[in-house]
């Protein structure tokens, strides 16, 4: 299914790139499958998320990721295999030392206000990140990582100038809207904190200016916000003529708003409504998405209680104990895949796919654990270090339902190998595992998950001891897997970059700070009136390409 | 004279509970674990230097005395503070989230008090009748079932027929005036409805229980005893005495129904105050969280004064 | 003083001495209704104690498919796991019960203490004593408890404090009436003349003449208590690990047993809740009924998630 989709995208890319900035109306290729393909009509989307502000320097929901998106311009975007294709830049070169990056932009490109679209435009968003970026523009500095300044030497070039080689430059740029200059410069003044508190909303007879395909006409926070076609857009123009993000509270709330009509698309079906809804004929596309769980084991070199977690050993009896079938089959219904590594499948070339899960087996983790002298007691728990082996796990609560469900099946199992886990439901995870000042000594276990970028850079940071306190959740803390990071952000060659990667997710997996419980799949439904949408690892509707809703079409 | 006295009392007594309101909700949401940088810096490449500027931003660098003394500075300029989560003033958003909420409520609450006093006084009126039986135990049985789980048998029974998600048709354009007030109505019959049948079984057995007791006193009986029509005596004595406390016991009621009704706007995803609540405490949204929890205070301690006035203009022992 | 001449709460006339089965025979006598009641709370409270023995399976293991509809092994179906459904619900009834009665219990000793402290001494402490009753009287209290729940974190232990701490405004209300019209009583104010300690008065002479009362109030805090229960699980702030009816309901809810049909795994629960709710609103119902058939004490308000004073306000707050 996503193969027959990928053609038509890739169809409609070529269009795109070769009408270059006429706005001329297209029609498009048709036949994607699903129906006849009629132009125009209104697409109704369920999000679970919701769009929790219009302005990119606020927004951290992933919906409000996607809308930026589509009502903003970005220099590339990702094909459904993860790699980059053109989005506003329609070509890209870089010097030999990594220190320059030269893109060619669209030309005659325009503003839906009509205002030009240029160069100018992304030498000031970037410009003005780096201006900021210990301050109002902190979230996006990691973009901005050694880059110096950019400059527009004229409408349709832009510079980027490196202090030095970056490897991940166009994964940052893909996630870096555009903005208008002629709106945001008047915000930028001063301490630039207005840049923050510019709502970005629009009014009634007047748009979010936007270059993307469509424009934000009106917006509730927690209920619908609507998207009109943008007239001025550069690319290949929608089939459809406008589209809504409607809150919901609850995922069930969605599909039950679909069956009856009230909404056209959902993107996060819980599993066990996947069936309900193909009995009821909709169309349902599952896919491998970038979210993965993870059953954690602290790492921190700063905690001295149950020395026995630190031990590899201990922590591969572990792994052996955990059914990661069952938890599939149960918690999942079938719609994930078994966990490996920290960088998921989504992420393409840079997922180790030569590491392996461990066989489930009682018998092995039992023989591990007898051969430590962890010998079991009267009441079945195994004795570790004079103290019964029974651990709590931190329970974050966006891992209720599915997660509850995994956390029995892992709880049952370790019964078996002498091992007591309690389920320890938190609010506010990441302050209780930091503590005390970002040292990690108070927990154990824990489960949660991680939906990182597709590029490798953030995950793979996401592990060193760098991120204590920032981005850590296992306290993991080791000197070789740092010296390899460093050398894999000045490694712009990617084939040398893919050796350290693959070496770094290596280490990370013998040591164990996690065991990836599953990858999840992404689960998309919608009715027969549309067809045509371009799946990504982050659903239909996603920060990472423009396609899926430039392509859907009415049926 | 008495009358005045008893008015400054509870005049006092509700500024009083004010002022204490507003002291406590400050401490409240200090306690709270988990401050909002630690939440808000998990994006992307955040790096310490945003989360020292996050802190900096939202003065949770500062002692706690001079953040309190902030916050009393600001609210009284009317001044609420900004949403963690979108940067917003906290007043003009829950400004619309109390427009969006309060039709909906208000709607519930009318339709609950319609049909409580109605089976009420029909159940006092044909006292130990099937009439009696039948509408004293329907309310018993509304009245001991939990709102989430009346809103969901709603959503199984209903979801195909009214719509079931939130206040209006966003893709209905070009409705006209009454069209439009359809539409907006139509959203609000399963939401108002769970409240309304939620409600209504308290009123109904506090309306009959007050009705019977009337019709006990002793004038009741010395009028019955005379041979005065039963239903006149209804609808001149017994009806008007009743209505007491059943009066009060609304009043009380509705300053807690707007703070009830997250689980109503939970199932429905109604954008209301509820549910800005809910969402705020998984965002550790501080400032939304303060201010809804002090509009909600704030509208139990008003709709206890009015039972209060209420209660004094109908009570003739009190204003004597 | 006081400008009401029905305090709320004061029981009239009562007997001072009654035969142990006095007030048992004048609960059930014409009162079909306590009996349902009682029936229906008792029936819970032996499913709850003997739960091991009556749960057919284990409420840990999956013993079939995925929201499994019902069928002969299992009366009531599958959940989300795979769970059988009777099972769930018959160790439900246990946390639920032990949920309701834990809270209603802190409820009714804050509640007793402080109103039998206030009425009994009158005075200062009295009006220090209620000015943070009235206060804690406005608070609105679904949202409290979600601030309360997500500050202590999701356990069974502090949903039962908050609920309980949540609860007690209204008996701590009409104990102090009572106490304070007992206090008045010719027999008190002869055992304080002969030199007995507040102690022994509160203990020998007010106790036992509002233990009826306390009891009413303790079966009435219990059905608010499930209800709040519920209403907290919903919303995520209970404790997940711990199987209730109210989780029940929240977790069938989040895994979609709405929209894929399993309505097995929602509708019993509700039931359940409100089977409970109704056993305990028809005996507190009766037994205030028995203690005074005129005076309707307090009103059991569990959509407002509190008891209610339902004759006349305390009008001499301040």
């Amino acid at each position: 299914m996503q193969k027959s989709l990928g053609g038509a995208v890739l169809a409609v890319m070529l269009v795109s790139v070769a009408c270059g900035g006429s706005s001329a109306p297209n029609p498009g290729p048709s036949g994607s499958g699903g129906g006849p393909m009629k132009e125009g009509g209104t697409l109704r989307i369920a999000a679970f998320d919701g769009i929790d502000s219009l302005n990119p320097y606020v927004g951290i929901n992933d919906d409000s990721y996607a809308t930026y998106e589509y009502i903003y311009p970005q220099l590339v975007q990702y094909d459904p295999s993860a790699k980059f294709i053109p989005d506003f830049a329609t070509s890209w070169t870089h010097s030999s030392d990594g220190l320059t990056w030269t893109f060619t932009t669209q030309a005659n490109a325009k503003w839906s206000d009509g205002q030009p679209l240029t160069a100018a435009d992304v030498a000031w968003t970037y410009n003005n990140i780096i201006k900021f970026k210990d301050s109002v523009t902190a979230g996006a500095a990691g973009v901005v990582q050694n880059l110096t300044k950019v400059e527009a030497p004229d409408a349709t070039t832009v510079k980027f100038i490196y202090s030095s080689p970056v490897p991940a430059v166009l994964a940052n740029v893909q996630q870096t809207s555009i903005l208008p200059e002629h709106i945001w410069a008047q915000y930028a003044a001063g301490d630039g904190k207005a840049l923050k508190t510019f709502p970005n909303t629009p009014t009634a007879n007047m748009p979010v200016v936007s270059g993307g395909p469509f424009m934000v006409t009106s917006y509730q926070q927690d209920g619908t916000t609507l998207f009109d076609k943008n007239p001025n857009w550069y690319g290949a123009p929608p089939h459809i003529d406008r589209f809504g993000v409607t809150y919901f509270s609850n995922e069930d709330a969605e599909v039950t708003a679909l069956k009856t009509n009230q909404i056209d698309v959902i993107e996060n079906v819980p599993p066990p409504s996947v069936q309900t809804l193909k009995d009821a004929n909709f169309n349902i596309y599952t896919g491998p998405s970038s979210t993965y769980r993870t059953f954690i084991i602290n790492s921190s070199p700063f905690k001295k209680t149950n020395p026995e977690l630190m031990d590899p050993q201990v922590r591969m009896a572990f792994e052996y104990a955990i059914n990661r079938q069952q938890i599939i089959d149960t918690a999942w219904l079938g719609y994930a895949q078994p966990g490996t590594t920290i960088v998921p499948t989504t992420s393409g070339i840079w997922h180790d796919s030569s590491i392996q899960p461990l066989p489930f087996s009682i018998e092995k983790a039992n023989s591990i654990l007898d051969g430590l002298g962890f010998t079991k007691g009267s009441d079945g728990i195994r004795v570790a270090n004079g103290h019964p082996m029974t651990y709590d796990v931190l329970f974050p609560g966006s891992e209720r339902g599915a997660g509850d469900r995994a956390f029995q099946i892992i709880q049952g199992d370790f019964q078996q190998i002498g091992v007591k886990l309690i389920q320890k439901p938190v609010q506010g995870a990441y302050s209780i595992m930091t503590a005390p000042d970002n040292k990690y000594l108070n927990w154990d276990l824990a489960m949660w998950d991680w939906t990182p970028p597709l590029d490798p850079d953030f995950i793979l940071s996401a592990m060193t001891c760098h991120s204590f306190g920032n981005w850590s959740d296992s306290g993991y803390c080791n000197k070789a897997y740092d010296a390899l990071y460093a050398k894999q952000t000045h490694t712009v060659d990617e084939q040398a970059r893919l050796a350290i990667v693959n070496q770094m997710q290596q280490m990370v997996y013998n040591d164990r700070p996690y065991v990836v419980l599953n990858y999840n799949d992404t689960i998309n439904a919608w009715n027969n009136n549309f067809a045509g949408f371009v799946q990504s690892a982050q659903g239909l509707f996603s920060a990472l390409d423009k396609q899926s809703l430039i392509a859907v079409h009415h049926t | 004279m008495r009358g005045a006295d008893y008015l400054l009392k509870r005049t006092v007594f509700a500024v009083l509970t004010v002022l204490v309101a507003i002291t406590l909700n400050f401490v409240l949401f200090r306690a709270l674990p988990g401050d909002a940088v630690s939440n808000l810096s998990r994006v992307p490449h955040a790096t310490p230097a945003l989360r020292l500027a996050l802190q900096k931003e939202f003065g949770l660098d500062k002692p706690l005395w001079q953040q309190y003394v902030l916050y009393l500075e600001q609210l009284a300029h009317g001044n609420m503070g900004v949403s963690y989560v979108n940067q917003q003033p906290v007043f003009s958003e829950l400004r619309t989230r109390l427009a969006n909420t309060i039709p909906m409520v208000a709607l519930g609450t009318a339709l609950a008090i319609i049909i409580g006093v109605g089976t009420g006084v029909l159940s006092a009126w044909r006292r130990g009748t099937l009439t009696d039986h039948a509408s004293t135990n329907a309310a018993i049985v509304f009245y001991a079932v939990p709102t989430q789980w009346l809103g969901l048998m709603l959503l199984i029974l209903l979801a195909g027929v009214l719509p079931s998600v939130g206040m209006h048709d966003p893709y209905a354009v070009g409705l006209g005036f009454w069209a439009s007030k359809w539409d907006a109505l139509k959203h609000m019959i399963l939401p108002s409805g769970t409240l309304a049948l939620t409600l209504y079984g308290e009123f109904t057995l506090v309306v009959r229980s007050s009705m019977l007791e009337t019709m006990g006193e002793d004038y009741i009986l010395t009028a019955r005893a005379k041979g005065t029509k039963p239903w006149t005596i209804m609808r001149t004595d017994a009806l008007r005495n009743a209505m007491l406390p059943t009066i009060t016991l609304i009043a009380l009621s509705l300053g807690y129904i707007v703070g009830g009704t997250i689980l109503i706007e939970e199932v429905f995803s109604w954008p209301g105050v509820g549910q800005a609540v809910f969402n705020s405490v998984a965002s550790r949204d501080y400032p939304i969280l303060q201010g809804a929890f002090l509009v909600l205070t704030l509208s139990v301690v008003f709709f206890n004064f009015l039972a209060d006035i209420l209660y004094f203009r109908m009570d003739p022992r009190i204003s004597a | 003083m006081s400008v009401i001449a029905n305090e709320p709460g004061v029981v009239a006339d009562t007997p001072r001495r009654r035969s142990r089965g006095g007030l048992l025979w004048d609960l059930i006598k014409g009162r079909p209704s306590a009996v349902v009641g009682a029936v229906l709370l008792g029936t819970f409270i032996v499913i709850a104690v003997f739960a091991n023995v009556l749960a057919p399976y284990d409420v840990h293991t999956q013993v079939g498919p995925v929201f499994g509809a019902p069928s002969a092994q299992h009366w009531l179906g599958l959940d989300d796991g795979g769970i059988d459904m009777t099972s769930l619900l018959i160790f439900g009834a246990r946390i639920s019960l032990i949920v309701g009665f834990a809270a209603a219990m802190v409820a009714t000793f804050v509640g007793g203490l402080v109103g039998i402290l206030a009425g009994y001494f009158g005075g200062r402490p009295e009006s220090i004593l209620m000015r943070i009753t009235d206060y804690f009287l406005v608070v609105p209290d679904v949202p409290l408890m979600i601030v309360i729940a997500t500050l202590w974190g999701p356990s069974l232990g502090h949903v039962i404090l908050v609920i309980g701490l949540l609860v007690w405004t209204t008996t701590a209300r009409i104990m102090r009436a009572q106490v304070k019209s007992l206090r008045e009583r010719v027999y008190v104010k002869r055992a304080r003349s002969m030199g007995a300690s507040n102690f022994r008065i509160i203990g020998r002479h007010i106790l036992p003449q509002i233990a009826p009362l306390l009891v009413a109030n303790v079966i009435l805090a219990v059905a608010i208590a499930i209800f709040d229960e519920s209403a907290l699980a919903f919303l995520g702030l209970s404790d997940p690990t711990a199987v209730s009816w109210g989780s029940i309901i929240e977790h069938a809810f989040i895994r979609g047993a709405i929209s894929g049909g399993a309505w097995w795994a929602i509708v019993p629960p509700g039931i359940c809740i409100a089977l409970v709710v109704m056993g305990c609103y028809l005996i507190g119902q009766a037994i205030e009924d028995a203690l005074n058939p005129r005076l309707k004490v307090a009103h059991l308000s569990v959509h407002g998630f509190r008891l209610r004073p339902l004759v006349g306000l305390d009008k001499d707050a301040l």
